[in-house]
């Protein structure tokens, strides 16, 4: 009782000295100087699906009323989002505005002319004054050879889901620790994620699965996550041949694939929105995946009729939070909002996105599990606002935190895209039933075939850059 | 009514037939769109092969004949275009097959027959994405009756991974394919069928010949014409096969549906590999032109 | 005699509705899982017929303004049926009357039509960017057209062939221009075979999915196209994918049923007269 009115009188506190930081605030100064831009339109890239429907149902609309420049979006499958901005360079017509950019793809974009440099756009309305709320981790994600090419939209880091109800059971604990010898617990090995899983699913089945993973559309990032894990390298620096077929390697997919076998029957179709409808209507008990999962599963701000398909959570309130196994969650993905060298109204559209990046607005963003924008800045994991959404919130943020500070980051050197479609099909080979080691040593030619294209020694110059950073490999 | 030959429509010859002045004036301004499309491309692969275009490069340097050895030595080339030959090996027979025990089916006028053989049709006319995109409806493992039906008939649920597992993903696209362009081929020999002459196969019904004596030398003979041209039709239609395999599989899992032209696709327009595309682009076509023209010549000597 | 007659019949009417219902199955389900709400398309295992029909996908359609990818289709189909309609009458007028080029026109023609489409698209993919036709009418308009021409030839010289020269005769001794031969005299009495090839190249450019698949952007999205931006990595909005899958494929069957009597010569391109 008292808590709450304390509560209420610090956030009536916060709205009444909202208008004097009115002046400060990014957000409001992109509104204001859009308005100048009024009665144009731009083109917003997103991705297919659920991240689309934030541009096509809220930002998108609210951004037309509040400064009168419509927005139309343009929505791609997430493996051609990369390649049809290139085309979209390549033929020159100015069709896309606001660009959608994968922070491990921002060096090749640069380098084909695809992004236009921003330094000039934020100086002049501020976005720079926020910057310092960016979470560390997500900062260099922004730029490139000195120069800011993106504004950060959504802060990717993998997360852990587990069914507290189900570990915490005394019965699950005792039967468990019996046959294993160590707790039940969120796993902190991909070996203990296993057991669990099967595990569980031998308890449950049919009704509920140990586990249920993302076996199409992002697998690359899955086993780029177990192959560091394991020790694995990409490259060998000297040679600059690939490493992806090592014994770290084999051991990685061989156990990804494996674990297959102790969930879902089907498993090898599922995609993201699978794998959250069926950790929302309680048919798995644990599961990685991208931290929406953690408000789709409690059910916050969900009004739309529109996500009527995704089934309506039975597990609010009953899901754990944990830093993926291994303690170096990947941080996959992630995007930018960027402005095409091409567009016709590069100022409305980087407006637009600094708008969606600004604190205030991009504090709405990553609330909803709409958008599958999720938390970058500082402020995000502090706010009051965000930590009462519900219980498990305080420890949501918390692990969303401390895994992006320690988290491994995607590769990027040059071409990072072509390397990550090898590594995805070989992945997906490999789930389909190949040779996990055939599958790699395909991977490792295909990989080496990339290489010596671009040139080996551009190449290792490009990898040393990122292989120093803390991120690369966590030793 | 016989079956028209390929090239040369038997009228009486008009009195002003040779006049070419008109003639070249008539056929100009098609020839050029169709040059535009088919000649300028051409050359400029040809010109572009021969250099080492990439990305978003605006110009590149010659680098001779070394995109031609870098296809003859890569492996994923061969096996795409292993992997379609294969499919065509598969469906043409299968589509052959099904399409003349459909069309015997049908020789006998009947009330509705008309109305089954439009209805028959149906898939040869829909868009063979939109093809793609119900088989894999049908093939969904979760959404679809495909495996429900199999269930059925198995007597116990199964689990087919259709577009996952590689042998199950080339039988998916066969599937997809067989199911479409059937009634293509039903078409067409339900109408070359037709044309046989009734009188011969009359006479040999009182000599008392076999049914397959019959269709073999009578019937096939008769029908060889049209055939041939099918054939090649569908042949060509399945060596460059993109719209049906995209949809339901996009060359996966992996590599392992591949076709020529979906490896054309990923290398052209997602690996923006500009110059190696183009080689394979002139390889393609002139290797399609000389096995089509010989084909068209082939079947105007044997008539 | 008549009982075996009888029961030859029943089994023949057997075997067709049973080939036609196994034929049409796929198309079936199509449509019912377009008139499916969402919550039950994703029930497994699937039912086989929706519990309640309903029109909401094809609402959604209209509201988000996907239908617009229909009103594209259409423009780009159907102005590059009439254009190549007009040329490929022209040009296969003149070979079979003017017997222009001979045999050799003929086949190389033909084999026009066996080009591969990805071994053209990439130049032309170019082309257009430097012209700046990449996203845009005329330039998908002018692909179609091209690729309608070889079939459109093939096909008219069959009707034109058929039509008698000794009208054309007449008609030029009494002092007709050739061009107004073919127009007053010639055409009408191929007018069917006219309309069917018109429908028929229409249908092909209606259909046609990778061309527009790479020169589209966000302006000129034909529907083949549409439909494949519902098949997201994060999932499949199967609903819509039926909904626009069946608005695109009634008109094909509409015109398909009206057209009964020529979709033999249609289909087989003229290699045989039916």
């Amino acid at each position: 009782m008292i808590r709450n009115l304390l509560f209420t009188a610090a956030f009536l506190g916060l709205a009444a000295t909202a208008p004097a930081l009115a002046q400060e605030d990014a957000a409001a100064t992109a509104i204001a100087a859009a308005k100048q831009f009024s009665g144009s339109s731009i083109t917003v890239v997103a991705e297919a699906g659920l991240q689309a429907l934030l541009d096509t149902q809220y930002s998108g609309p609210e951004w037309e009323q509040l400064t009168g420049i419509k927005v139309k979006v343009v929505e791609l499958p997430n493996e051609e989002i990369y390649p049809k901005t290139i085309l979209e360079k390549q033929a020159g017509t100015g069709g896309y505005d606001v660009l959608l950019i994968s922070p491990a793809l921002l060096a090749d974009m640069v380098n084909n002319g695809a992004a236009e440099p921003l330094d000039d756009f934020v100086k002049k309305y501020g976005a720079d004054k926020e910057f310092d709320d960016v979470n560390p981790a997500f900062k260099d994600w922004m730029s490139y050879n000195g120069k800011t090419y993106g504004l950060v939209v959504d802060g990717d880091v993998l997360v852990t889901y587990y069914r507290k109800d189900l570990f915490e059971d005394p019965e699950n604990q005792k039967a468990f620790k019996e046959k294993y010898s160590y707790d039940l617990a969120a796993p902190k090995t991909y070996k203990e994620f296993g057991d669990i899983a099967c595990f569980l699913t031998e308890k449950y089945q049919p009704k509920i699965y140990g586990a249920g993973v993302i076996n199409t559309g992002y697998t690359h990032f899955f086993f780029s996550e177990r192959f560091r894990a394991h020790g694995g390298k990409f490259f060998d620096q000297e040679t600059m041949k690939a490493t992806v077929n090592s014994e770290a390697g084999v051991k990685a997919l061989t156990e990804m694939v494996e674990q297959n076998k102790c969930m879902s029957p089907g498993i090898e179709t599922w995609g993201f929105a699978e794998n959250l409808s069926a950790l929302n209507a309680g048919e798995i008990a644990m599961t990685i995946s991208w931290p929406p999962l953690g408000r789709w599963t409690q059910g916050v701000n969900i009004e739309d009729k529109a996500l009527s398909w995704v089934p309506k959570t039975v597990v609010a309130d009953k899901i754990g939070y944990a830093i993926n196994p291994g303690g170096h969650p990947q941080l996959a993905s992630g995007f930018l909002s960027g402005v095409s060298p091409d567009s016709k109204n590069k100022e409305a559209a980087y407006l637009y996105a600094q708008w969606m990046h600004s604190k205030s607005q991009s504090l709405k963003n990553v609330m909803r599990p709409v958008g599958l924008r999720d938390p970058f800045r500082i402020s995000h994991y502090e706010s009051p606002e965000y930590q009462n959404l519900w219980g498990g919130a305080k420890d949501y943020l918390k692990v969303l935190k401390d895994g992006a500070a320690a988290g491994y980051a995607d590769l990027s050197v040059i071409d990072t895209f072509k390397y990550q479609d090898s590594m995805s099909r070989a992945v997906n080979a490999a789930i389909g039933g190949e040779d996990p080691q055939t599958a790699l040593n395909g991977m490792a030619a295909e990989w080496d075939q990339i290489t010596e294209s671009v040139g080996a020694d551009k190449q290792r110059d490009a990898y040393k850059v990122w292989a120093a950073k803390p991120t690369a490999y966590r030793e | 009514m016989t079956a028209a030959s390929p090239t040369y429509i038997k009228t009486g010859r008009p009195f002003w037939a040779g006049r070419r002045g008109t003639g070249i004036a008539f056929v100009a301004p098609a020839i050029f769109v169709m040059l535009l499309v088919g000649l300028f491309p051409f050359l400029w692969s040809v010109a572009v092969s021969f250099q080492d275009l990439a990305g978003a490069k605006q110009s590149g340097n010659w680098i001779g004949l070394a995109n031609y050895k870098k296809l003859i030595a890569d492996a994923r080339v061969w096996a795409a275009l292993g992997r379609t030959l294969l499919l065509l090996a598969v469906a043409l027979p299968l589509e052959l097959i099904l399409g003349l025990l459909l069309a015997m089916h049908f020789q006998i006028e009947r009330p509705l027959k008309r109305l089954f053989v439009a209805l028959i049709v149906l898939p040869a006319v829909i868009s063979p994405m939109v093809a793609g995109s119900i088989w894999r409806l049908m093939l969904d493992h979760k959404f679809g009756p495909f495996n429900q039906i199999i269930g059925w008939i198995t007597g116990e649920p199964i689990v087919l991974l259709w577009v996952i597992k590689p042998h199950l993903a080339f039988w998916a696209i066969l599937i997809a394919e067989v199911w479409q362009w059937t009634p293509f081929m039903f078409i067409i020999l339900l109408a070359a069928l037709a044309n046989v002459d009734r009188e011969q196969l009359e006479a040999a019904e009182i000599d008392g010949a076999g049914r397959f004596r019959v269709f073999f030398r009578i019937v096939l003979p008769a029908i060889m014409p049209v055939l041939g041209i099918a054939v090649l039709i569908r042949a060509l239609d399945l060596f460059r096969i993109f719209d049906a395999v995209w949809q339901l599989t996009r060359g996966g899992p992996g590599n392992k549906t591949e076709t020529i032209s979906i490896f054309m696709y990923i290398r052209g327009f997602q690996s923006f590999e500009t110059s190696y595309t183009a080689a394979l682009v002139v390889i393609l076509l002139i290797v399609l032109s000389l096995a089509v023209t010989l084909a068209l010549k082939r079947m105007e000597i044997a008539r | 005699m008549n009982r075996r007659y009888a029961l030859g019949e029943a089994i023949w009417y057997g075997v067709s509705i049973l080939v036609v219902a196994v034929i049409l199955f796929p198309i079936y389900w199509m449509f019912m899982i377009s008139l499916k709400a969402p919550e039950e398309i994703f029930k497994s295992p699937p039912a086989w017929f929706p519990s309640q029909p309903q029109f909401g996908n094809y609402a959604a359609l209209f509201l988000d303004g996907d239908v617009w990818s229909l009103w594209n289709s259409l423009v780009i189909a159907g102005l590059s049926t009439v254009i190549a309609m007009i040329l490929g009458t022209l040009c296969a007028y003149a070979i079979v009357r003017f017997r222009t080029g001979g045999d050799n026109l003929a086949i190389w023609i033909l084999s026009q039509r066996m080009i591969p489409p990805i071994a053209v698209v990439f130049p032309i993919f170019l082309a257009y960017a430097a012209f700046g036709l990449a996203d845009s009418y005329p330039g998908l308009i002018l692909l179609y057209t091209a690729f309608a021409l070889p079939y459109v030839i093939w096909m008219m010289r069959g009707y034109l062939a058929d039509v008698p020269v000794e009208l054309e005769e007449a008609a030029l001794v009494d002092g007709y221009s050739h061009i107004e031969v073919l127009w007053k005299v010639t055409v009408p009495m191929a007018r069917n075979g006219l309309i069917a090839t018109a429908i028929f190249a229409f249908l092909f450019s209606w259909n046609e999915f990778l061309f527009a698949l790479i020169l589209t952007r966000t302006e000129v999205i034909t529907y083949p196209v549409q439909i494949s931006q519902y098949f997201g990595s994060q999932s499949t909005f199967w609903a819509k994918i039926a909904a626009m899958s069946a608005l695109g494929t009634l008109p094909v069957f509409i015109v398909v049923s009206m057209l009964q009597r020529y979709l033999v010569r249609g289909i087989s391109l003229g290699a045989v007269k039916g």
